[in-house]
């Protein structure tokens, strides 16, 4: 079973004259281990989808349903709930707290939900070693450079063990090697820890990092690309690789 | 490019037979499922450059086995070299298979949003697997491979901004005219 299902969202603002469509009629499944990336114009919906599917927002109609559950019959402390364990976000500017070093912030999720600081700075720690970050543990933000920053959210987003990670333009902030870091990380995170990634960005090459790419024009999806087939993960076809490489060559 | 220099190219550094220009050349450019060249395009390179008088061989003796020829550099076939190393590589861009396609769907009859999309997957499907062979090479031992392969990599993003920029200006598009080749005079041309 898909571990998030979006069905018929629809996400109105205003009324009347001043009417704007938001969403129109969106639905999505994504499988654990699986990475999707949305794309669009800025204005077509994608960050509004990517708050909804986050529980940051109500559809105007339509439902969300993460792991079995229905964000729209939750009450809000069970929605906050479930936001703080199943789901880790990324944003585009990082949002680190600029007095907490590298092992504070990405412990935070689980110092706020009552795990002993002790135990939820050594999983940090963990996630910051996995990262490659084991020698900037106690630096603070503005000692990391932006991958590096952005690294430190990744683990934030993952310490609380959440099944469903949502990222708004992750790298719209970093220089394009930086990028493609943060871009196969989070390829890792779907292939190594099995989460559903979702990841909201107009980078064609962070896309491409995806198993599926979907495209939102005027709140809709127009199309929809799969990129790898699922149970086919990492396949390669070097015949038709070679194909594209002799032809950028000739 | 043709294999012409890269073959003057391979003498430059040491002698070689057919066979061995043809080996070193598909690894120079990140392996033969890349780029293959026939031998027998290696062979007819080899006799033409001869002709040219641009290299020269000799006849290696082989236990039990036909004559092998051993391929070298002459005067101009070095100096040919060197004002190939010394000249700008023209860059194509402007012949554009895509482009011809989604001008003759404006004509009618086929749906211009939906060549652009076939054409988005495609580059999206070429664009993901050269990222996951990018991933897969060892920058610590084949960073020239990883050059290579960025420059494609680099290009496909190109193309699909540009995409992106075709589609949201399409309706624009569509409402002017389509391109027409000049008015000629009618009749007759005249004799010179």
């Amino acid at each position: 079973m898909a571990l998030i299902s979006a069905t018929n969202l629809n996400k109105v603002y205003g009324s009347g004259d001043t009417t704007v469509i938001a969403l129109n009629n969106v639905s999505l499944q994504v499988e654990p281990g699986e990475f999707v990336a949305v794309m669009g114009p800025s204005g077509c919906g994608k960050s509004t989808l990517l708050h909804l599917l986050g529980g940051l927002d109500q559809p105007t109609s339509g439902s969300v349903t993460i792991d079995g559950h229905k964000l729209s019959d939750l009450p809000d402390t069970k929605l906050t709930e479930l936001r703080r364990h199943k789901i880790g976000f990324i944003f585009q500017f990082f949002n680190l707290i600029p007095v907490l070093n590298a092992v504070e912030n990405a412990a935070l999720p689980v110092t706020l939900d009552g795990v002993r600081p002790a135990d939820a700075k050594a999983r940090a720690s963990e996630w910051l070693t996995r990262f490659g970050l084991s020698d900037r543990l106690d630096h603070r933000p503005d000692q990391l450079s932006g991958g590096q920053q952005q690294r430190v959210a990744v683990a934030r987003a993952l310490v609380a063990n959440p099944a469903l990670i949502l990222a708004d333009e992750p790298t719209g902030n970093l220089d394009t090697r930086a990028s493609e870091e943060i871009a196969e990380l989070l390829r890792q995170v779907a292939n190594d820890w099995k989460r559903a990634v979702v990841v909201v960005t107009h980078d064609p090459r962070i896309a491409a990092h995806a198993d599926r790419i979907i495209f939102l024009k005027d709140g809709a999806i127009v199309d929809e690309t799969v990129l790898e087939p699922r149970g086919s993960q990492n396949s390669q076809n070097a015949e038709k690789l070679a194909g594209i490489v002799k032809a950028m060559g000739d | 490019m043709s294999v012409r220099n890269a073959i003057l190219g391979l003498l430059a550094h040491q002698p070689r037979h057919g066979y061995e220009l043809r080996a070193a050349f598909e690894a120079l450019v990140g392996g033969g499922d890349i780029w293959e060249v026939k031998p027998a395009q290696i062979y007819s390179t080899l006799t033409r450059l001869e002709d040219s008088g641009l290299i020269y061989h000799e006849g290696v003796e082989q236990d039990g086995g036909p004559e092998k020829r051993v391929y070298d550099l002459t005067p101009s076939g070095r100096s040919e070299l060197a004002d190939w190393f010394a000249t700008g590589v023209a860059g194509e861009h402007h012949r554009d298979e895509f482009f011809v396609k989604l001008m003759l769907s404006l004509y009618g009859g086929v749906d211009p949003y939906s060549v652009l999309r076939a054409q988005r997957n495609r580059l999206y499907q070429d664009l993901h697997m050269l990222t996951q062979r990018r991933n897969g090479i060892d920058s610590r031992r084949e960073l020239a491979q990883i050059f290579l392969l960025d420059k494609s990599i680099m290009h496909m993003e190109a193309d699909l901004r540009w995409l992106d920029l075709i589609e949201a200006r399409l309706d624009d598009i569509r409402r002017q005219p389509l391109p027409q080749p000049p008015v000629r005079p009618r009749g007759r041309p005249k004799k010179t």
